[in-house]
Parts: structure tokens; C-alpha cells; sequence
């Protein structure tokens, strides 16, 4: 009897713990995009009404919406590039023979090891030294190193559990390597790789500390306008850019999850 | 039709086939029969061509294709994970080796809907692999490889992942179908019923050599060495040296003369016996013959049309039997157990 | 067959050569490590001639400075802040996982709910952050309730344990899923109490797990900018707002670049220390 009692206080106490770990978890981002409807002018959770007014300044506002069209621009790009990049490693780590092949592949997963600080001042010395601009070619080439372990990692796991019967059979079947890779493996693992570069473009779209380093004039991303935004006051049109920012990454990481799913 | 030249592969140090020649002729079913690692698997993937062999030739219909990718070998091919192109249809998985075969588009659906009906699959056409069964996806793979009239089908374990009366249907159903077809086969197993009951020759492997090759017959009846004897079938086993006895070579097992078929064997040999189970005769009084044991029954296994006896010998050697099914006997009972001298395996 | 038009077909190609061995597979991962080691590998380890006075009688004088109180203070307090904030993350991760891994209830929502942060980027959650402890802020607001944690040690780690609570529990997760009910309803069955089976079956089971979550948040944590950056004030400097600093505020590369190598010496220091007690490439495969 006293043991169940015990029993079912434990799980009393720890349901009520499990509740408040979620709710550190979540409260802060659902604070973030609750705030953003407010009426007022600062961040307050709405009691007398919600009003939209904040992403109509958002809308109005020339440096906001260039921040958002350079961040989509760099986060696509660099999304691809790491796909392509990304998927050819990951074939040639998993299909290739060499000595020492586990060690050398945590080579390919430094860039989310490394603080980002470290890497961006390393980024920015090193693209000046090759004179490579500053802005968009240093965005590009800075956001696709630091997503591409995620591509890798995606993809290796996906060619890892690939069976490789079926490159068998179609070249049994009368299909050389090219036209086996596709009509065959790029089909099957083309899900994967379409899932890597959605998590490479949520990496580079949500990316600041190495990329403070590498914007110039003109060329902020969202993440970089924020933070200076923050360091100036608050304002509920940090919150609207922030819900923004929020909507595009978690469609595009969803997309992703259901893709490597299937 | 099919010629293996000494064909050997080594894997970095390791040798997986060393020197294998065999040949097979024109609508036979012959069957690689051997344990895991034995190399089966490397040889049939050495003839379609996805293992560049060592060393050896490999020829088809005359022509030497040991340099030939696969796609140029005109093989057909079915594996034991079914290979079945997942993001495909039933039809489309058919139409691919057509496709890259040349056919042309009305050609292609007409095979695809024969292959359909020869492994009985006419409604199946639109469906993905996942959602078949494994015997039905066996078939699919099977009408797959056969789409094309390939000049040899190799069968990988086809049958491996399947349960014990499905494989014995799908047994009987490749048989009937390889006869249809009169397609030359070389199918590749451990399982020795597999091989028994559908070939017309069995290659026995084992550490990437050859054991014999031979009629099923040949190969239960008379095996050409103990690893051949021990792997296919059953057998009580018993050793000794040949002496002669009123001009018939016998054997003395502890006391107990064995009296051998042949005696025309050479005295003084170490030589190895195996008896066949149902070849042993069970009595539970003596029956006063030649090559009669005492034993103790030590386990009886009802198998439904039979009963399998094990027996401990006075030599405490263990000794198999077949009798009819629920016999009338008990574990620990005292019985007699007898076989005829031309029986007796000699190796 | 082998005549290629488009750049897609030239791709495909060039893979499905590859693929045969025309090209070998380590040819691949020989692109792959080329790009990381061009534009990832190379720069840092130009950072080392950077941090050096060439040419100079004194080329590690930026190595002297580093070597200065307050350069010191805030190394100590990166490692104090990535070891506290694993302590507290780990626990935090261990009852999550625990929950997700034992418990029969809408364990798929629950773990969308976990994951879900992580797809949002940091700012974003260290501003959500700062409202929440902000003395004005909206849930001061609402509740009445107002703490003076803002611009504290307490804010930052609060900050970094909930921005990579989420990376702790993949792995804690996965472990603690991984042990056969079978060996938990055994220890129950041969007379171990529900806390004796926690300790001394499931703890120990899940230990790699542990170790591999507590070293990704320890590194995450110790070279976070944007944790004291946001939370913190003047006395939360932790190692990276020192290097940003350095670079962007004071434009001294060669001081950045020494205290960028001299922070990648320790923390490679520590891994290897960490390396002797438990294997680092069997701990990276928990991850």
C-alpha cells in the first residue's frame, strides 16, 4: 500500500518536472512570437487585442526586407553548393578504401566543432589574403563550409544503410555506372541529400557569430540585424523579423524530416 | 555453355576461390552448394561480372567475357535481399533490364505483361515492391531477370529469407518455371535440400575449393570425401583400418566388425564410415546378422512421416536412425540397430 | 549511351564513373577533404602566422598579453561556463530522455517538441531568453514576478543549458532506447527496487550517451559568443566576445589570431585528457 502511494507520488513529482524542463525549453521562443502581436511599443504579450502592426513596419522597412533577401539568397546558394559538395564526400567516404578512413572523416565534421568565431576571423583574414569580396562570394563559401557537415553526416547515414543489390542488379540488367547512378542510387538517396541541404539552409538562415565577420555594407543577414537591433533597444519589430526568421526555418527543417523519413 | 577456368580471387592476402573449373551445358540446373564463406557467392558474382576475378577466364557461349562489364554480359540475375528497385513499380522494375536491353517500347510492354503471367503476377503490375510479399518479390525478381532471355540466370540464395513451406513451394514453382523457359541456371545455396531436390548438378564448395561435382545421386550416395559426406546429409560415422577376413575387407569399430561392400580395398587404410539413417534397420531384440550394434536410444524425434532415432553405441559413439513414425519405442530402451554391408560409405 | 549534353548528365556522370572505380571513391572523399582543408583547415592554421610578430625582436608578444588578467579571466570563465552549463544541461537531459525513452505516452510529439528549438537559430532563443528574465519584460509584465538575473553569470548559463539542452538529449535518447526492456523487466524480476534497477542498469547502460552529449555541450557551450554576448554584461566576457572584440572593436588580428590558437590549444588539451578516460572515436560514434 505505502509503496504504491510512493510510487505514484514519484510519478506525480516527476511528470510535474518533465512539464517544467519542457516549459524552460519552449517558453522563451513562445514568448518571442507571442510578444510580436503586441500593440504596444515594446514587447509585451497582447491582453487587449493582438494587432499586426509590427510586421507592417517589418514590411516597410527597406533595411529589414534586404537583410531577408540577402539571407535567402546566401542560405540558398550555400544550401546547394553543400548538397553537392556534401553528397560526393559522403560517397566517397563510405564507398572508398583507404587507411585511416574513420579518423580523416572527423576532418569533414570540424567546421560545426570549431567555435564559429574562431572560424570567422579565420574566414575573413583568409578570403582577404585570396582576395575574395567581402559580402555575397564570402557569405556563400563561409555558410557552405559550416552546413556541410550536416549534409555529410545526412547522406553517409543514408548510403550506409543503401543496398547496394540494387547497383547490382541494374548493371546486371544491362545499365553502365551513369546510368545506374540515375536511374537507380540517386533516385533512392535523392530524398537525403534534398533533406541535407533544407538542415544546411537552416544552419546558414539562423547563422550570426561567424557570419558578423563576413557581412559588408549592405550584405546583413537577418541574424546580424537583430543583434544590432537588440544592442539598440527593443522594439516588437525585432520580434516580428525574429517570427520571420522562425517560420521559414521550421518549414524548410519539417520538409526536411518528412523527406528523410519516407 | 558456361565454362569456369580455374577461376581464383583473393581479397588483399585472403583467398576466397582458388582454381574452381567447372562447366555447365545448355538448359542445366546446376546448383553451388556450399557453407557461408565457402566462396559460392564470389564465383556467381565473378561470372555476372560485379568481381573482377585474380586470375581464371570466365567463358559464356563461347566467348571470353572475364573483361566485360556487367551490363555487356547479357545475364540474368536474382538476389537473396531481392534487389527490387524500391521507387519503382512491379512493371517498371520488369521494363528497366528491357530498356537497357534495347527492346523497343511496345516490345517492353508486351514482355513486361508475359513475364507477369510466367510468375503468375498479372494483377501486380502497378505495385511497389514494399508492398508484396517476400515470396511474391522473389517472383518479381525472378520475371525481372527472365524478362530479357538472358544466356544464363544466377540465383543468389533466392530462397534464403523465405519460411520452410514457402520455400518448398517456391521450389517446385523455379523448377517448373526453369523448365518453361529451358533457361541454363546456376544457383547458389547453403541448404542442401535446395540442392538435392532441384539440380541436375551440385558443385560442392568449401574454402573456395571444389569439392565434387556431381548428380544429386552421386553426391548423397557416394560423396567423394568426409567433407562432402558430413556437410550433405545425415550419417553415423565410424573409423578404422582395413584388414581383410575371408576374402571381405572389414573393418574393426572397438571390438565390432563392420564388414565393408567392396573388398577389393587395400589393408592396413585408415579409412572413415558413414551409414546413411534410413539405411540402419532398429529391432529391439538382436537379429544375430553382420554389422549389428547395441545401443541405448538417447533421443527420439518425431518428424510426422518418420521418427529420427539417436543412439548411444557400446563404443559411446552416437548412431542416426530413420523409423516409421511413432515407433513403439522409449528413450533408454535397449535396441539393436543393423545395416547391410553394401550400404557402407568407404572414404 | 555514354554521350553526355547537360551539366546535370555531366554530374551524374562524372559520379556514376565513381561509383565503377573509374574515378575511385577515394578520388570523393579526396574533393570533400580538399574543400574542408582549402576553406576550412587552412585558414585556422593561418591564424598561427597571424598571431606571430614576424619580423619583429618580439614575435610572440601577443602571446605575452594573452598571459594578462583579464585575458586569463576570461579563459578560466569559459571552461567554468561550458562545465557548469554541462552539469546542469546533462541533468536536465537525462530526465527528458528518460521520460522519452520509458515513458508509453505521445513520445513523437514529445520529441518534435525537443528538436524543434534546435531548428530556430540561436538569436532568436537567446533573445526569447532575455525577455523572459528582462526586470520590464513581458512576463514581468503579465506575472508581477521580476528577477534581477539579467546581465548575470545565472542568465548566461540559463541561456547556454537551454540552447543546447536539445543536442544533449539526441544522444542521452538514443542510448537509453537502445537498452533491451528484457535486461530492465529482468532486473525487476530478480528483486532490484525501481531506483536499484535506475542506478544499476539503466545509469550505467546509457553512460556512453552521457559522455557524448556532456562533450558536444561542453565544447558548444565554452566557445559560445552569443550566450554572454545577449545575457551577459561586462563581467560575463567569455572567450569568444574576447577574440570578436579583439577583431572587430580593436582591429587586431595578430591579438585575435593568438588568443583564436591558444583557446583551440586548450580545449584540443582537454579532449586529449579526455581521450585517456573514456575513447573519443567511440564517443563521437554516440553522437
Amino acid at each position: 500500500m505505502s509503496t504504491r502511494t510512493t510510487t505514484k507520488l514519484e510519478g506525480v513529482t516527476f511528470r510535474a518536472l518533465i512539464t517544467l524542463v519542457f516549459a524552460f525549453l519552449l517558453l522563451p521562443v513562445l514568448i518571442v512570437v507571442l510578444t510580436s502581436f503586441t500593440q504596444q511599443n515594446f514587447p509585451a504579450i497582447p491582453q487587449e487585442g493582438v494587432s499586426l502592426k509590427w510586421y507592417q513596419e517589418l514590411l516597410a522597412d527597406q533595411r529589414l526586407l534586404n537583410a531577408l533577401t540577402v539571407s535567402l539568397i546566401v542560405s540558398t546558394v550555400s544550401a546547394i553548393l553543400s548538397a553537392i559538395i556534401g553528397t560526393i564526400a559522403a560517397i566517397g567516404f563510405v564507398r572508398g578504401e583507404f587507411p585511416y578512413k574513420e579518423q580523416i572523416s572527423t576532418v569533414m565534421l570540424l567546421p560545426m566543432i570549431i567555435s564559429p568565431v574562431i572560424t570567422g576571423i579565420a574566414l575573413v583574414r583568409y578570403f582577404s589574403t585570396i582576395q575574395l569580396p567581402s559580402g555575397f562570394p564570402a557569405l556563400i563559401l563561409g555558410h557552405t563550409v559550416l552546413s556541410l557537415p550536416y549534409v555529410f553526416l545526412l547522406v553517409r547515414s543514408e548510403l550506409l544503410t543503401y543496398d547496394r543489390d540494387l547497383e547490382r542488379a541494374s548493371r546486371v540488367l544491362g545499365a553502365d555506372p551513369a546510368t545506374t547512378f540515375r536511374h537507380v542510387t540517386g533516385p533512392i538517396i535523392s530524398p537525403a541529400i534534398l533533406a541535407g541541404a533544407f538542415i544546411a539552409f537552416v544552419v546558414s538562415f539562423g547563422e550570426f557569430t561567424a557570419t558578423q565577420f563576413l557581412i559588408s555594407p549592405g550584405t546583413s543577414t537577418v541574424p546580424v540585424v537583430i543583434y544590432t537591433m537588440l544592442r539598440t533597444g527593443l522594439t516588437p519589430t525585432i520580434n516580428a523579423l525574429s517570427v520571420v526568421l522562425i517560420v521559414v526555418m521550421l518549414v524548410l527543417a519539417l520538409s526536411s524530416r518528412k523527406l528523410s523519413s519516407t | 555453355m558456361l565454362e569456369v577456368d580455374s577461376f581464383t580471387k583473393y581479397y588483399g592476402e585472403l583467398c576466397a576461390v582458388e582454381d574452381l573449373s567447372f562447366r555447365i551445358e545448355e538448359g542445366e540446373f546446376v546448383t553451388l552448394l556450399g557453407p557461408s564463406g565457402c566462396g559460392k557467392s564470389t564465383t556467381l558474382h565473378a561470372i555476372a561480372g560485379l568481381v573482377e576475378p585474380t586470375d581464371g577466364r570466365i567463358r559464356l557461349r563461347g566467348t571470353d567475357v572475364t573483361d566485360l562489364p556487367p551490363e555487356k554480359r547479357n545475364i540474368g540475375m536474382a538476389f537473396q535481399s531481392t534487389a527490387l528497385f524500391p521507387h519503382m513499380t512491379v512493371r517498371e522494375n520488369i521494363a528497366y533490364g528491357l530498356k537497357m536491353h534495347g527492346y523497343s517500347a511496345a516490345d517492353v510492354e508486351d514482355r513486361v505483361e508475359e513475364s507477369l503471367e510466367l510468375v503468375d503476377m498479372p494483377d501486380h503490375g502497378d505495385h511497389k515492391p514494399g508492398e508484396l510479399s517476400g515470396g511474391q518479390q522473389q517472383r518479381v525478381s525472378l520475371a525481372r531477370s527472365l524478362a530479357y532471355e538472358p544466356d544464363i540466370l544466377l540465383l543468389d540464395e533466392p530462397l534464403t529469407g523465405l519460411d520452410r513451406v514457402l520455400r518448398e513451394e517456391m521450389r517446385g514453382w523455379l523448377n517448373r518455371i526453369q523448365r518453361e523457359v529451358n533457361v541454363t541456371t546456376l544457383y547458389v545455396t547453403h541448404d542442401q535440400e535446395d540442392a538435392l531436390s532441384m539440380s541436375d548438378t551440385v558443385v560442392v564448395l568449401n574454402d573456395g575449393q571444389a569439392q565434387q561435382i556431381d548428380s544429386p545421386e552421386r553426391i548423397y550416395e557416394s560423396p567423394a570425401n568426409p567433407f562432402v559426406a558430413e556437410f550433405v546429409g545425415k550419417s553415423t560415422q565410424f573409423t578404422g583400418t582395413v584388414t581383410h577376413e575371408n576374402g571381405q575387407a572389414v573393418v574393426y569399430n572397438d571390438e565390432k566388425r563392420i564388414t565393408l561392400p567392396d573388398s577389393s580395398i587395400d589393408d592396413d587404410q585408415s579409412v572413415s564410415l558413414y551409414v546413411r539413417p534410413e539405411d540402419i534397420e532398429v529391432s529391439p531384440e538382436p537379429m544375430g546378422a553382420e554389422n549389428e550394434f547395441r545401443g541405448i536410444i538417447t533421443d527420439i524425434a518425431n518428424l510426422g512421416n518418420r521418427a529420427e532415432l539417436s543412439a548411444t553405441l557400446e563404443d559411446g559413439s552416437t548412431a542416426l536412425a530413420h523409423t516409421t513414425r511413432f515407433p513403439d519405442i522409449d528413450v533408454d530402451d535397449d535396441i539393436f540397430l543393423r545395416f547391410p554391408a553394401e550400404r557402407v560409405i568407404v572414404l | 549511351m555514354s554521350v553526355q549534353r547537360g551539366g546535370l548528365g555531366r554530374v551524374t556522370h562524372i559520379i556514376g564513373e565513381g561509383l565503377e572505380g573509374r574515378i575511385a571513391n577515394r578520388h570523393l572523399a579526396l574533393f570533400g577533404l580538399g574543400f574542408v582543408g582549402l576553406f576550412f583547415v587552412l585558414p585556422i592554421l593561418l591564424l598561427i602566422p597571424e598571431s606571430l610578430n614576424l619580423g619583429s625582436t618580439t614575435p610572440f608578444e601577443s602571446y605575452r598579453r594573452v598571459a594578462n588578467g583579464i585575458y586569463v579571466d576570461a579563459f578560466v570563465r569559459s571552461f567554468l561556463y561550458g562545465f557548469v552549463t554541462t552539469v546542469v544541461t546533462l541533468a536536465l537531459a537525462y530526465m527528458l530522455s528518460y521520460f522519452l525513452a520509458f515513458s508509453t505516452e505521445r513520445v513523437r510529439t514529445a520529441m518534435i517538441l525537443i528538436i524543434v528549438p534546435l531548428w530556430i537559430a540561436y538569436i532568436v532563443r537567446y533573445f526569447g531568453i532575455l525577455l523572459f528574465l528582462s526586470p520590464a519584460g513581458p512576463l514581468a509584465d503579465l506575472t508581477g514576478f521580476e528577477t534581477d538575473l539579467l546581465f548575470t553569470t545565472p542568465a548566461v548559463i540559463i541561456g547556454l543549458a537551454n540552447v543546447y539542452l536539445p543536442f544533449a538529449v539526441l544522444p542521452i535518447y538514443n542510448s537509453l532506447n537502445a537498452i533491451d526492456e528484457e535486461l530492465v523487466n529482468a532486473s525487476r524480476v530478480l528483486g532490484a527496487g525501481k531506483w536499484r534497477t535506475i542506478t544499476k542498469v539503466i545509469f550505467p547502460l546509457s553512460l556512453p550517451g552521457l559522455v557524448a552529449a556532456g562533450l558536444i555541450v561542453f565544447i558548444l557551450a565554452a566557445g559560445s559568443f552569443l550566450g554572454p554576448a545577449v545575457l551577459g554584461g561586462p563581467n560575463q566576457t567569455m572567450i569568444a566576445n574576447v577574440i570578436a572584440q579583439a577583431f572587430l572593436d580593436n582591429f587586431n588580428i595578430q591579438f585575435a589570431s593568438a588568443l583564436a590558437i591558444v583557446y583551440t590549444v586548450l580545449l584540443v588539451g582537454l579532449l586529449l585528457v579526455f581521450n585517456t578516460l573514456f575513447d573519443l572515436q567511440e564517443v563521437l560514434g554516440n553522437i
